[in-house]
């Protein structure tokens, strides 16, 4: 048996966690069971966040690469890890946990799970509908909640808004321009991109102080600059659009998707000189990959609402508990908002309806499992991204789990091509820097809001920046102390 | 094959060369599989004896590409080399390479020349072995291709020389060794890229200087690319070719192979403006896109350049090196381009009133 803890910082010092109180219940009871203990991987985490998709205890299989390849398999040639967040250990009986989860291994599927879907990869999980539900029908959230979604970042704003941040980013863009003019090489148009716009608030604190800047700097750049605000939701944009209304000569505005800016801003290829993207990383579709033993896997993973839970919530809004997830399908579909129109008899009104949603995502978890991968070659990280960039990582890490970030790197890619050969990528957002980081922290999922969070695979996105030809560095973000905000800096090289 | 008998097939070979003859610029799809390879041997995963004959397998392949695409002067893909830099500065005798691991084999090197570069008559690059392998391959033309001193010199980031002037014709006269001995190998189409010269605009009189050391008293059919960069398939500068005149009339070659797909074919008014009477590599194909072209556009590009080039002096080839596109994608864009060549070499071979295509606008300096 191998036991892998992660938070080993978390052993040490004044409040240091009493590891074997917490294992010793969880052993004994492995012991008691006739599982065969050679194949069984136990891992502890320290789930850091409040709100997220795991139990105290989950049991994950890892399928035999044998049954990937169509050969009979036997019975019990299935491996087994078994997770435990170590942050709530002290408020469960571990050893009735663990009893409770094997003898649910023998089970019927569904006795104790109503299930959302079937198993997938991840980035087609219905959780990702709930992520988009919530960007979506934000201004719904926000009333239900009585807060806005910047009160919910740590510091209560965002980042992109620091002064010293902007002015520093405009300064070093003056530089490169006043160069390319001094060599007849400016373009007429200088074009920005900002993806993930927000409120608008970044836009138009950048604006205020680039014609600021720019009138000290006396070269007229503001009459050349084309701000290009991006974002998901339309809604967003407009009010985004009304918060820069002061510079509105010098903005245009797209509705995109950010895994594919091209598609609606490939006239800009090789053309921008500012990529800016704040906290959207995190918060894209991934996949998780896993090396253990030698051999790769998928983590599949499969949306369930546990039965006492969708009991509680199917009683609480009138739902008859064998409709509960064809209600929870119309909400994904249809909005807040159309279920009421939809469903009367249960939501007489926007806000019951925004309680429902609630409930329901604050009751989903996620059940998981390894599935052997085929081949590297044939694991699609994103369109024109295959697995082979993972390679490195998995071959110089030993067994190892991690995000693959697909969202972020579709849209990393496919942001690349925009860029001037002067032209930079600046993104603020919580990167993983070193792969180390796998082994000693839990990086995801966890639920922010009605948002979903994960690490980003920082050392990923600069390996494949670098096959591209550009530089991908990371520093803290440098004006703001206490915060895990990284900035990734993109440049081309050579 | 002897290196007489690579001569004599050579130049029988040029001699069944078409009007608007189709060509390669140099290099040639580069296989995932490969890429993977040619790193391993950088981590010391594999050995240099199966690292080569991995190449000696995709020279092999691409040539066959070309060929079945319909390529009249092909290329070896340039496969042996890690990049267009490094494969000849680190072979050139004192040129100092500290460090020679890489993580990626397409990285550059950190080159020095800590001592001024001695003159030597005789080669010390190897190219000459490459190119009797690509000769022994096939029976097409060949066209062999290294990078030039100016753009070579940009990688040195540390030189004994106060001059960088002095660097680059120190490197020239390397490079012109090596190019007497390709000669005598039976080289007969040389072409010199400057993949850097478009970011230094202000030293086209330099760049050009060095040329022609390159090939001075090389008696070879030579040829000139200058494009805007193709380092993992992004243009590294962006502009016109206006830097490139009046010097580059001075440059001792018979073709200059530029890029147009990409940018447009604007700059074609230079040809108007200037007197180049030698050939012109005409670039049809954009290699910074996997979007194939059709013939049509291909033959298109061809009138266009028709109207400021006569056919005799036209050569027809991509923007520049294949090296970073899927190969279906290179072997998709190829057969194109012949195909377009093909059908304005035929309307060429028609009587005038037979032309039943319209003629292209008029081209303007905006165009």
């Amino acid at each position: 048996m191998l036991v892998e803890v992660r938070p080993s910082k978390k052993l040490r010092g004044a409040r240091a966690l009493n590891l074997t109180a917490c294992l010793a219940p969880i052993l004994d009871a492995l012991c008691e069971d006739s599982l065969d203990l050679s194949r069984l991987r136990l891992v502890c985490d320290w789930v850091q966040y409040k709100n997220n998709f795991r139990d105290v205890i989950d049991v994950r299989p890892i399928l035999s690469p044998a049954k990937q390849n169509g050969r009979a398999a036997e019975p019990d040639d299935d491996k087994l890890e078994i997770a435990i967040d170590l942050r709530r250990c002290a408020d469960a009986d571990l050893a009735d946990v663990v009893r409770d989860v094997l003898a649910r291994r023998t089970e019927p599927e569904g006795l104790q799970r109503v299930y959302l879907e079937d198993w997938s990869r991840g980035t087609t999980s219905r959780i990702w509908e709930f992520n988009s539900l919530y960007w979506r029908f934000l201004g719904v959230w926000e009333k239900a909640t009585g807060r806005l979604y910047e009160q919910a970042l740590p510091g209560g704003e965002s980042d992109a808004r620091n002064i010293a941040g902007v002015h520093e980013l405009i300064k070093e863009m003056f530089l490169v321009w006043d160069d390319l003019a001094a060599h007849n090489a400016l373009p007429d148009e200088l074009y920005v991109i900002e993806l993930g716009v927000g409120n608008g608030n970044q836009a138009k604190t950048w604006l205020d102080e680039f014609a600021k800047l720019d009138a000290e700097h006396g070269s007229e750049y503001y009459r050349r600059l084309h701000y290009m605000m991006c974002d998901y939701s339309e809604h967003v944009l407009s009010s985004a659009r009304e918060n820069v209304a002061d510079h509105a000569a010098h903005v245009s505005s797209f509705a995109l998707d950010a895994t594919t800016p091209m598609t609606a801003l490939g006239f800009l290829r090789y053309k921008v000189f500012l990529v800016y993207i704040s906290n959207v990383y995190d918060n894209l579709p991934t996949e998780d990959v896993a090396q253990i033993g030698g051999h790769t896997y998928h983590a599949e993973i499969r949306a369930y609402l546990p039965k006492a839970g969708a009991a509680r919530i199917a009683e609480r809004f009138g739902v008859e508990s064998h409709k509960l997830v064809g209600t929870i399908d119309k909400l994904l579909s249809l909005g807040p908002e159309l279920l009421v129109d939809a469903l009367s008899a249960n939501f007489g009104e926007v806000a019951r309806a925004a309680e429902f949603w609630m409930a329901v995502w604050d009751a989903v978890k996620l059940e998981e499992r390894y599935v052997p991968m085929t081949g590297l070659d044939l694991y699609e990280i994103a369109p024109g991204v295959n697995g082979e960039m993972l390679r490195p990582m998995l071959e110089r890490h030993g067994d190892v789990r991690m995000q693959v970030s697909n969202g972020a790197i579709a849209s990393f890619v496919d942001t690349l091509p925009l860029l001037h050969p002067y032209g930079r990528l600046q993104c603020h957002d919580i990167f993983v820097t070193d792969p180390h980081q796998y082994r000693t922290g839990f990086l995801g999922p966890g639920k922010y809001d009605g948002s979903i969070v994960n690490w980003v695979n920082g050392p990923l996105l600069q390996h494949i920046g670098r096959r591209k030809g550009f530089d991908v560095g990371y520093a803290p973000f440098a004006h703001r102390t206490g915060t895990n905000i990284v900035t990734l800096t993109a440049q081309v090289r050579d | 094959m002897s290196q007489e008998t690579a001569r004599s097939t050579e130049q029988s070979a040029s001699a069944t060369l078409p009007m608007l003859p189709t060509t390669v610029v140099g290099s040639y799809s580069v296989p995932e599989w490969l890429e993977r390879l040619k790193t391993d041997f950088y981590l010391h995963r594999i050995s240099p004896a199966h690292l080569a004959e991995i190449h000696d397998v995709a020279i092999k392949a691409a040539i066959k590409d070309q060929e079945q695409a319909g390529i009249d002067v092909v290329s070896d893909g340039e496969l042996r080399r890690d990049n267009d830099i490094d494969y000849l500065l680190a072979r050139i005798p004192g040129v100092s390479i500290t460090d020679t691991n890489k993580a990626y084999y397409y990285d550059y090197y950190d080159a020095e020349v800590p001592e001024p570069l001695a003159t030597s008559e005789t080669s010390a690059l190897g190219l000459v072995d490459d190119f009797v392998f690509t000769r022994g391959q096939t029976d097409r033309p060949i066209k062999f291709s290294f990078t030039g001193p100016f753009s070579l010199s940009r990688r040195i980031r540390k030189s004994a020389y106060s001059n960088r002037a002095d660097l680059v014709r120190s490197l020239a006269r390397a490079l012109n060794a090596e190019a007497r001995e390709l000669v005598a190998a039976g080289a007969t189409r040389l072409q010199i890229d400057e993949p850097f010269l478009a970011g230094y605009p202000d030293d086209a009189g330099l760049a050009i200087e060095a040329i022609n050391l390159v090939t001075e008293d090389v008696e070879a059919d030579w040829a000139l690319h200058v494009c805007y960069g193709n380092r993992y398939a992004r243009p590294s500068w962006e502009g016109h070719y206006d830097f490139l005149f009046p010097a580059v009339l001075d440059a001792e070659v018979g073709t200059l192979v530029l890029e147009f797909a990409r940018k447009g074919y604007g700059d074609l008014a230079l040809f108007k403006r200037y007197p180049w009477e030698r050939r012109l590599g005409l670039g049809v194909i954009d290699v910074k896109s996997e979007e194939v072209e059709t013939s049509e556009i291909v033959a298109a590009r061809i009138r266009r350049a028709l109207e400021v080039v006569p056919p005799e002096r036209l050569i027809v080839n991509p923007d520049c090196g294949l090296r970073h596109l899927p190969a279906f994608v290179a072997r998709a864009k190829l057969k194109a381009m012949v195909a377009g060549a093909a059908a304005v070499r035929q309307e060429l071979s028609q009587p005038k009133q037979a032309t039943a295509e319209p003629s292209a606008p008029a081209l303007t300096e905006e165009s």
